[in-house]
C-alpha cells in the first residue's frame, strides 16, 4: 500500500521501505531537463504546421543571439546595443563566399568564424576605451553604419533586397522534414550556446567575470587580468553571434541587411535579454519564444502590427517584475543581479 | 578648385547650422537630465505629421497647425517621455533607453500606417522659393534661412543659459546635481523646463527644412543618428562641444560630398568620431557640463 504524506513544501510517497519525494514548488524541479525535453518533443505536436516550426526555429535563433549577448554583458560590464553587427558580418561572409566562390557551408563556417574573430579583435579595444554609455552608443552606431555600407555597395551586398539562393545545410525529399531538421539544428545550436555560456559563468572564469562586472578597479587589484577578460568576452560572443548569421544564410537561404541590421531587430534582441530577465542566460529562451510567438501572432493584424508590436513590448517591460522579467515570475527569491550599469549620470 | 573650396565653406556653414538645430535639444537633455534620449527622433516625426494632420484633417492653416503641433509636442515630451519613462526608469538606464527606442518605433510606425510615403505628406513652409548664386555656387534660399534660424536659436539658447537666473540654475544642475539640490534648486521643475526647451529647436528645424529635406515616417532615425554623433563627438551634454561638432560634421559631409562621393559622408563622419573618441575619450569638450 502506497502512503502519501503532504508536507509543507513536498509530497512524500512511501511504499514498504522505499521513499520518494516530490517538491511542490516548481523552482526546485529539474527545470532545465524538463524545458529541454519539452523543446525536443515540440515538433511532434506541430510537425504538420511548417509556419509554426519556422516560428520556433526563429525563436531558437533569437535565443542563440541573446544568450551570447547576455554573456558579453556580464563579462565586459558593458551593454552592447549592436549585437546584430556580427550577425550581419557572419551572414554576409557566408552568403558572399557561397554565392560568388561556391564555398560549401563547412568552409563558409570556418570563414565566418575567422572574419568575425578578426573584426571583433579589431573592435575589442572599444571595451577598454569606451565606458558605460559611450560603449553602448558606439555599438549602437556600428551596425547602422554597416547597414549604410550594404546600401552604398548595393551591387555586392544587396542590402535592401537581400542575397538569395545560398546552398542549404540539409536537403530532404519531403519538405516538411526540412522544417523539422532545421528546428532541431537551431535547437542544438542554441543549447550548445547555453551549455557553453552556463559552464563559463559557473567556472572559475565566471567568478573573475563577475568581479570585473562588479568593479573593474577592485578586480584588477585582486589580480584579475581585466583587459584580457574583456577582450575575450567581447570576441567569443561575437563569434557565436556570427555563427547564427551563417546558420540563417544556409537555413533560410536569404539574407538582407535591411532585415537584420536596423534598430527594430536590435530592440527585439535587447527586449529578449531584458524580458527574459536582464542577462540571465536561461531567461533568454522563454524571452525569445515569447517575442517570436508574439511577433508571429500579430502579423494577422496586418500593417497595424508594426505599431502594436512595440507597444506590447513596452507593456512587457513595464508590467513584468522590475529587472527580472519572466525569470522573476519563475524565481521568487531575488538573485544576484550582474547586469552592468550604464552611467551617464555621475555617481 | 577654388569653386569646390567655396562650395565646401558655404555648405559647411549651412549644414553645420542645420545640424546644430537638430542636435541642440538632444545635447540639452543629455547635459541637464544626464540621460541619452534615444526617443528624440519622435520630435521630428511629430513635428511633420501632427502639423500635416491639423492641416489635412482639421483644415487649419499652417500657422495654427504649427501652434497646436507645438502643444502636442510639449505634452508628449512631458507626459510620455518624462513622466512615463524618464522618471520611472532614471536609475535603470538600459530599460530607459530600450523603452525610449520602442516609443520612437511605435510613433514612426503609426505615422507610416496613417500616412504612408504615398500619402505625399509635405509642409508648405517655404519662405523664399528661389536660389542664390555666390561665385558659381547655387544655394536654396530656404537652406540659408534654415541655417540663419539655426544660428539664431542657438544664440538665444546660449544667451538665455548664460544671462538669466533660470539658465544659471539649469547650468548648476548640469554641473553638480547634489550641490544644486542643497542650494534649493527645484530640480523637478527645471527638468520639465529642459524637456520643453529640448523640443523647440528640432521642431523649428523640421518646419524650416521640410521643403528641401523631405518628409517620411522614418526620417527621425537618420536625424537621431546625426544628433547622437554630434553629441558624442562634442562631449555628452556640452553645448560648446555640440556647436564645434556640428560644424565639424558639416565640414566632413561637405568635403566628402564635393571632393569624393556624397554616399560616403555618413561613413566618414562616423570614422572621424571613432578616431576622436579613441584619442579623446569624452569627446572634444569632455567637461560633463552644459557650458
Amino acid at each position: 500500500m502506497v502512503n502519501l504524506e503532504l508536507r509543507r513544501d513536498r509530497i512524500v510517497a512511501r511504499w514498504r521501505d522505499k521513499k520518494t519525494e516530490w517538491v511542490i514548488e516548481p523552482r526546485y524541479w529539474r527545470n532545465p531537463t524538463i524545458g529541454i525535453s519539452l523543446l525536443v518533443i515540440l515538433p511532434i505536436f506541430v510537425y504538420s504546421y511548417p509556419h509554426i516550426l519556422t516560428m520556433f526555429t526563429t525563436a531558437n535563433l533569437y535565443a542563440a543571439i541573446a544568450i551570447p549577448l547576455a554573456l558579453q554583458m556580464l563579462g565586459t560590464g558593458r551593454v552592447n546595443f549592436g549585437p546584430q553587427l556580427y550577425l550581419g558580418i557572419g551572414g554576409y561572409t557566408a552568403a558572399l563566399l557561397n554565392l560568388h566562390f561556391g564555398w560549401s557551408p563547412a568552409m563558409t563556417l570556418a570563414a565566418t568564424i575567422a572574419v568575425c574573430a578578426v573584426i571583433a579583435l579589431l573592435l575589442s579595444p572599444t571595451t577598454l576605451i569606451a565606458k558605460g554609455l559611450y560603449f553602448s552608443l558606439i555599438t549602437l552606431i556600428l551596425p547602422l553604419t554597416f547597414l549604410d555600407v550594404t546600401y552604398i555597395w548595393g551591387d555586392i551586398f544587396r542590402g535592401e533586397v537581400g542575397l538569395v539562393g545560398m546552398s542549404p545545410l540539409l536537403t530532404f525529399d519531403k519538405v516538411s522534414w526540412n522544417y523539422i531538421a532545421y528546428y532541431y539544428l537551431s535547437l542544438f545550436l542554441m543549447l550548445m550556446y547555453l551549455l557553453f555560456c552556463d559552464r563559463t559563468v559557473r567556472s572559475r572564469i565566471g567568478i573573475s567575470m563577475a568581479a570585473v562586472n562588479e568593479n573593474e578597479n577592485v578586480a584588477r587589484m585582486m589580480g584579475v587580468r581585466v583587459d584580457i577578460y574583456k577582450v575575450f568576452f567581447y570576441v567569443a560572443p561575437s563569434i557565436l553571434t556570427g555563427i547564427v548569421g551563417w546558420f540563417i544564410v544556409h537555413t533560410f537561404r536569404t539574407f538582407a541587411g535591411v532585415t537584420y541590421l536596423p534598430l527594430d531587430f536590435m530592440t527585439k534582441i535587447l527586449i529578449i535579454v531584458i524580458v527574459g530577465g536582464r542577462a540571465f542566460l536561461y531567461g533568454a529562451i522563454p524571452g525569445a519564444y515569447l517575442i517570436s510567438i508574439l511577433e508571429d501572432s500579430l502579423r494577422g493584424l496586418g500593417p497595424v502590427n508594426y505599431f502594436v508590436f512595440p507597444l506590447i513590448l513596452i507593456a512587457l517591460i513595464v508590467f513584468l517584475p522590475r529587472g527580472e522579467g519572466l525569470w522573476g515570475l519563475y524565481k521568487k527569491r531575488r538573485p544576484r543581479d550582474y547586469f552592468p550599469k550604464l552611467h551617464v549620470r555621475r555617481e | 578648385m577654388s569653386n569646390i573650396l567655396l562650395q565646401i565653406i558655404i555648405y559647411t556653414v549651412i549644414w553645420g547650422s542645420i545640424y546644430l538645430l537638430i542636435s541642440l535639444g538632444f545635447s540639452l537633455i543629455c547635459g541637464v537630465l544626464r540621460i541619452f534620449h534615444l526617443g528624440y527622433g519622435v520630435v521630428f516625426v511629430l513635428a511633420a505629421y501632427v502639423t500635416w494632420f491639423f492641416m489635412e484633417n482639421m483644415h487649419l492653416g499652417l500657422i495654427p497647425s504649427i501652434g497646436l503641433m507645438i502643444l502636442v509636442q510639449c505634452a508628449f515630451a512631458l507626459l510620455v517621455f518624462y513622466k512615463g519613462v524618464f522618471q520611472r526608469y532614471l536609475e535603470e538606464e538600459e530599460v530607459l533607453l530600450t523603452i525610449s527606442i520602442l516609443v520612437f518605433l511605435a510613433v514612426a510606425h503609426l505615422a507610416n500606417y496613417l500616412y504612408p510615403v504615398t500619402a505625399g505628406v509635405s509642409i508648405p513652409s517655404t519662405i523664399i522659393d528661389n536660389v542664390l548664386s555666390i561665385g558659381g555656387v547655387t544655394i536654396d534660399y530656404q537652406m540659408i534661412i534654415a541655417a540663419g534660424v539655426g544660428i539664431l536659436v542657438t544664440a538665444i539658447y546660449v544667451l538665455w543659459f548664460m544671462k538669466t537666473r533660470i539658465g544659471l540654475i539649469i547650468r548648476a544642475i548640469s554641473q553638480n546635481l547634489p550641490a544644486a539640490l542643497l542650494m534649493g534648486a527645484n530640480v523637478n521643475r527645471m527638468y520639465y523646463l529642459a524637456m520643453i526647451l529640448s523640443v523647440i529647436p528640432p521642431t523649428i528645424c523640421m518646419i524650416v527644412i521640410a521643403p528641401f529635406w523631405g518628409v517620411d515616417p522614418f526620417m527621425g532615425m537618420s536625424l537621431l543618428m546625426t544628433a547622437m554623433l554630434i553629441s558624442i563627438l562634442g562631449g555628452l551634454g556640452n553645448l560648446k562641444g555640440s556647436i564645434v561638432a556640428s560644424y565639424l560634421i558639416g565640414f566632413i559631409h561637405a568635403s566628402v560630398s564635393f571632393i569624393f562621393v556624397s554616399r560616403f559622408m555618413g561613413l566618414a563622419a562616423l570614422i572621424v568620431t571613432l578616431v576622436v573618441m579613441i584619442y579623446r575619450r569624452g569627446g572634444i569638450f569632455a567637461g560633463e557640463t552644459l557650458w
